[in-house]
């Protein structure tokens, strides 16, 4: 299952006059392009598009341009999935739009479970989505994504009902790089191996592919062939990493204000690692100069190995800070994050007392987590992070749709006239 | 896709003092005769709330409802899973708005009503005419 133009829909949802209009949802800070309504595909806008070159045109088109509303997005996501819940047990949640579902039934059945369950999201949620069934998830994405764009299954396509040569032809039409799982820049090698359509894969040799490329490889090509490879996950939880990254609304060109930038990110880091019982292993720091500027270049990023497995705040911060050295002092930086890796549980290896971390034993962590709790994100912080008054490179999302499900004073009005 | 701020659900409930609701027995002295019988507060969601995942709360504008109890500025209880039926007070989509009305089904026609003689009738000929958009279940009128 798949929420078509998700954060689109998602606006329509709650604004219908955006019903038939080109809408396309805006990146962290108004970037640019990143969900575009068939209308606006339509318009030749391409996924990514900065939005500062498509400004001066979107009012002769009647586009409507709207910043993330993540608020908004994130709930709508959780009643998709509560949704779906109610149909199988068996429920992967993939990434915000998508979703696994693990079903058992006649064909006739399944088509019907697929519609009950499109039409069940477009009338209880007010989104609508696409539905892919077949023996593997490799085929169920490719499924999807006809049901997506051939209007003749009406948003749901069981993979088996359609009758072979049709789905051979699909599979000659299409190139490798449109299979769910294979990186774009594998496909290089496989055309070496005279390997282009998604029929040519499915015709290899698993054995050899295995050989050639790995396992990972190999079991897509089982899968195309029906062979279900990839299993079903519960919850994706042994993720191994945590990134915090946004770009700035302004461009930050003191070291001061990039060690602010640091100083926010760790603690954000802290608490979500506190917050699953995670510890870090790894932290790397980086910054970015505009892809379009290419004038001032400049990626510091630094990698380091911290004393310990740690979500302590204190240490995250000063981690962080290792990235200031490397900043040149007036120069446009547009872009920072953190990221925290190989992450461990918390507490299940005891450090040796001389390596314990003083921080961690006197609870600083769980301190302003509490506190944070209790007053709210903002009302406390670790040195330059800074409390009151966000600093002035918060995001910017100047064409934000109310945060109609998650905030009292923003809910949707209802005209009584 | 950029960090995914999770969600704050509007609670009506009284979450906040959740957490101080169960009377405990103290170690020293007389244990309540009322713990047996406490098995917590009122909650809001549970009663205006039926289905979670469908219902969303919407704001009202304007006085065509005024004869329904419903005014301006009552906050409604909508549930997108309800089937619309003959007296329900639904959304509708009308003109590219969420417009409330009365729904009035005839054996000729669809009726959107408002529930004040001052504002005209919309008459369809049958209900798949009509976007409906959820059926209030639920006034949360101002007093």
């Amino acid at each position: 299952m798949d929420v078509n133009c998700f954060y689109a829909s998602a606006e329509r949802a709650f604004n219908p006059a955006l019903e038939g209009k080109p809408v396309i949802v805006l990146s962290n800070n108004d970037g640019c392009a990143v969900t575009r309504s068939p209308e606006a595909k339509r318009l030749g806008i391409a996924m990514g598009e900065p939005w500062f070159k498509l400004r001066p045109r979107a009012k002769e088109w009647g586009l409507v341009a709207l910043s993330s509303n993540y608020e908004l997005y994130g709930d709508i996501s959780a009643r998709v999935m509560e949704l779906l819940g109610r149909y199988s047990a068996w429920l992967e949640v993939y990434s915000i739009d998508e979703a696994f579902l693990g079903v058992k039934g006649e064909p006739d059945q399944l088509l019907a479970l697929g519609r009950e369950m499109k039409a069940a999201c477009r009338r209880n949620v007010g989104v609508p989505v696409c539905v892919g069934i077949a023996p593997t998830k490799t085929l169920a994405k490719l499924a999807n994504k006809w049901a997506k764009n051939n209007p003749a299954f009406g948003g749901v396509c069981r993979w088996e009902s359609v009758p072979a040569e049709q789905r051979e032809a699909l599979m000659a039409k299409l190139s490798v790089i449109e299979i769910w799982g294979v990186a774009t820049r594998l496909t290089k090698r496989l055309n070496a191996m005279g390997i282009f359509s998604i029929l040519d894969l499915t015709r290899a040799n698993p054995v050899a592919i295995r050989d050639k490329f790995s396992i990972v490889m190999m079991r897509t090509v089982l899968e195309l062939q029906g062979t279900p490879c990839i299993p079903m996950e519960e919850e994706r939880i042994g993720r191994d990493q945590l990134i915090f990254s946004r770009s700035f609304s302004t461009p930050i060109i003191t070291t001061a204000g990039l060690r602010q930038v640091m100083s926010v990110y760790a603690q954000m880091a802290s608490a979500r690692l506190a917050k699953h019982d995670l510890q870090a292993k790894v932290l790397t720091a980086f910054a970015a100069t505009s892809h379009f500027n290419p004038n001032e270049k400049s990626f510091p990023s630094v990698c380091l190995a911290l004393p310990m497995p740690t979500a302590d705040p204190v240490l995250l911060t000063r981690a962080a800070h290792a990235l200031l050295p490397q900043v040149h002092e007036g120069v446009k930086y547009v872009r920072a994050g953190i990221m925290v890796t190989d992450l461990r549980p918390s507490g299940n290896q005891k450090p040796l007392e001389l390596f314990e971390n003083p921080h961690e034993e006197r609870g600083i962590g769980i301190l302003l987590e509490d506190v944070a709790k209790r007053y709210g994100r903002g009302s406390i912080g670790l040195g330059h992070a800074g409390i009151k008054g966000g600093p002035d490179w918060s995001m910017k999302r100047d064409m934000l749709s109310p945060r109609y499900t998650t905030h009292w004073d923003e809910l949707p009005l209802v005209k009584a006239a | 896709m950029g960090v995914i701020v999770g969600p704050r659900v509007i609670d009506a409930g009284l979450s906040l003092v959740t957490a101080l609701l169960a009377p405990v027995a103290v170690a020293a002295g007389y244990p309540s005769p009322a713990q047996d019988y406490f098995d917590g507060r009122i909650d809001l969601n549970e009663h205006l709330v039926k289905d979670v995942t469908s219902t969303f709360i919407v704001r009202v504008v304007g006085q065509s409802m005024e004869q329904a109890g419903i005014s301006d500025g009552d906050e409604l209880v909508v549930n997108r899973a309800l089937e619309p039926k003959n007296g329900s007070v639904v959304i509708a989509v009308l003109d590219g708005e969420l417009t409330i009305k009365r729904l009035r089904i005839t054996p000729t026609g669809v009726i959107l009503q408002a529930d004040n003689p001052r504002f005209p009738d919309i008459e369809v000929p049958a209900l798949s005419d009509l976007i409906i958009w959820g059926v209030a279940t639920r006034c949360l009128h101002h007093v």
